[in-house]
């Protein structure tokens, strides 16, 4: 295939990657530091495993341990992250799925404990976090001026799905960021998948609205790839002896989907997506991904992935943008 | 227990059933329901094995063991609603619930046994329950539907439940709690708009008429198809579900049928035989 554009892959800070707690998180440009705007997106999937394996005091089960590999890639995005010095994370995930129309979570404080009816055995966290009120209904107003249906969600009872709690608590899991989460306006499961291009349409809203309110924000797009897995679970759910890949097709087309992200620039994705996603089932079919990248602005960079592992045999990748 | 068939019924998920102000269709679905309910007592249930669509899990047959499910859901779409807002309050039947997950296991299959403090429970199993036992006198005994399982596995399931309930002497009765057609109208809709559209409809009547037909045979072969073209809630698993309790080999009674915010759901019943104080079925 003829490639028009080549970005490097990778970003600078990719070379100089280390075990956390060896040396101080990279400072942040001093150009970037004033500015407002999306400063950076991460592919931030969401396992329940992965907060399980991490034994955090929110999380009630007990592990072992077990997606190191993973694990480190978020550490690594946790150091990344911080030097950005965001004000707010905006989440995108497929598990608060609302059948009509996009919303936005507008309670001020959310606060509980989330039994995931899935992996209850995994996953019980006891969450408790501000929301970035103004910027939450910003992107309610700029979504539906785009024309999308949206709502924004002030009931204190809704419980805060996994899938938003996980690529959050694996971001920053020490919460002293303000968020704004958006749900998934489709069912990964039966009703249906999300238009992509609606996605792209709520990306732009997104971005309109962290502009408008002058926000330093950074994106998680809370999506697996490959999705198909298996359908029971070993005795104990840690035993990396039985985590591999569900078929190397699915390997190899999260490794081609990847190797694009590497390559950039990021408009390559508005067709190796649907075709990753055709080929592997993956998790974005919920539009999480695409939404990220709309938001940005399809910026002519690579992606630099920062892990891959799988998780009961569902790909996962770590993967930064800074925007440029 | 008296030995014999046990009675069934599939039963819609969404909430709208419960509304303040709701559309002809929902009300019909909802008076439908009730009467499931007075059929399953009248039938001398004691309790009754429910599968509710909207508890899709993954992994394993997931069996609830908690006995007693009380509090409230705030569904996460239809909050702005009376009906997005639902008190519960369901006695479990736990040894049954523990005797279900052991036939499971036993049956090569894997369960898995939940009980959890604030376990969320589905919308789908609050609306039946609160329609078919507006008392909370019932006992019921869930099962997890696993969408990544076979079809044929649900069917297994449900057959490793009849099997414990003779086994502790209980006489079951069988719900499913599924939608049919699952197209549903993306926008914020008044009750009065509310329709199937056209061809979801003609695949959910055409699924309806097998029903009736007591042609078990012909709706799971067209099971798949129906998924395929219409959406059908969860590959209409509950089907595969009520076949495995060897509840439906005879014809289903059409209670209700019409649309919920888009989707197709239907009330349908299927008498039972032999049970204490049985009621003769009706004609509809
Ligand atoms: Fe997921």
């Amino acid at each position: 295939m003829a490639r028009v554009f080549h970005a490097t892959a990778g970003s600078g800070r990719s070379a100089a990657r280390r075990a956390p707690g060896t040396e101080p998180a990279p400072a942040p440009a001093p150009r970037s530091a004033s500015r407002g705007g999306i400063v950076a997106g991460y592919l931030a999937p969401h396992p329940p495993h992965l907060v399980y394996a991490e034994n955090p005091p929110q999380n009630e089960p007990r592990s072992t341990g077990g997606w190191e590999v993973l694990r480190w890639g978020y550490e690594e995005l946790r150091r990344r992250l911080r030097a950005h010095r965001p004000d707010v994370l905006i989440v995108h995930a497929p598990h608060w799925i609302t059948m009509v129309g996009h919303h936005v979570n507008c309670v001020p404080n959310p606060r509980g404990v989330s039994v995931e009816p899935i992996f209850p055995h995994l996953f019980r966290y006891h969450y408790d976090f501000r929301t970035d009120v103004d910027l939450a209904e910003a992107i309610v107003e700029e979504g539906s001026r785009a024309g999308l249906v949206t709502s924004a969600m002030r009931e204190d009872g809704v419980r805060v799905d996994y899938a938003t709690i996980g690529a959050l608590h694996l971001a920053n899991p020490d919460w002293d960021l303000p968020v704004v989460s958006l749900s998934a306006n489709n069912n990964p499961y039966f009703y249906s998948d999300a238009s992509l291009t609606e996605m792209e349409t709520l990306g732009a809203a997104t971005r309109r609205a962290v502009e408008r309110t002058g926000r330093r924000a950074v994106l998680l797009a809370s999506n697996s790839l490959s999705h198909l897995h298996w359908d029971t679970e070993p005795d104990l759910p840690e035993d990396m002896g039985v985590e591999r890949p569900f078929t190397h097709a699915q390997y190899a087309g999260d490794m081609e989907l990847l190797q694009t992200i590497r390559e950039g620039p990021t408009s390559r994705l508005k067709a190796a997506v649907p075709k990753h996603i055709e080929a592997t089932s993956s998790e974005t079919k919920a539009g999480s991904l695409t939404w990220l990248l709309a938001a940005m602005g399809w910026p002519a960079i690579a992606g630099d992935v920062l892990a891959y592992g799988t998780v009961i045999a569902t790909g996962n990748a770590v993967v930064e943008w800074v925007a440029p | 227990m008296t030995p014999g068939r046990a009675p069934a019924a599939l039963v819609p998920t969404m909430p709208h059933l419960l509304a303040g102000d709701p559309a002809p269709s929902w009300a019909e679905l909802a008076a439908a329901t009730r009467t499931v309910g007075d059929r399953l007592r009248a039938a001398g249930v004691d309790t009754v094995l429910l599968l509710s669509t909207q508890w899709f899990t993954v992994l394993g047959h997931q069996v609830q063991c908690d006995e007693r499910l009380r509090g409230r859901r705030t569904d996460e779409n239809w909050y702005a609603y009376d009906y997005g807002h639902l008190d519960h309050d369901l006695a479990i039947d736990t040894e049954l619930a523990h005797s279900w997950a052991d036939a499971i296991d036993a049956a090569g299959m894997q369960a898995r046994r939940t009980r959890y403090e604030g376990f969320p429970v589905d919308t789908g199993t609050v609306v039946a329950a609160r329609l078919l036992d507006p008392d909370g006198r019932g006992r019921w005994a869930q099962v997890s539907c696993n969408l990544y399982a076979d079809p044929a596995a649900m069917a297994a399931v449900a057959a490793a439940g009849v099997r414990a309930a003779q086994g502790l002497g209980r006489r079951p009765g069988i719900v499913a709690v599924s939608g049919l057609s699952s197209g549903l109208t993306p926008r914020w809709i008044r009750p009065a708009e509310d329709r199937v559209e056209p061809e979801h409809d003609r695949w959910n009547r055409k699924v309806l008429d097998a029903i009736r037909a007591g042609d078990r045979g012909a709706v799971l072969a067209m099971r798949e198809e129906f998924a395929d073209a219409a959406q059908a809630d969860s590959q209409f698993r509950a089907f595969a579900f009520l076949d495995g309790s060897g509840a439906v080999d005879r014809p289903g009674e059409v209670l209700a049928y019409g649309p919920v915010w888009g989707t197709g759901a239907a009330v349908v019943w299927w008498g039972g035989s032999g049970g204490r104080g049985e009621s003769t079925e009706r004609e509809s």
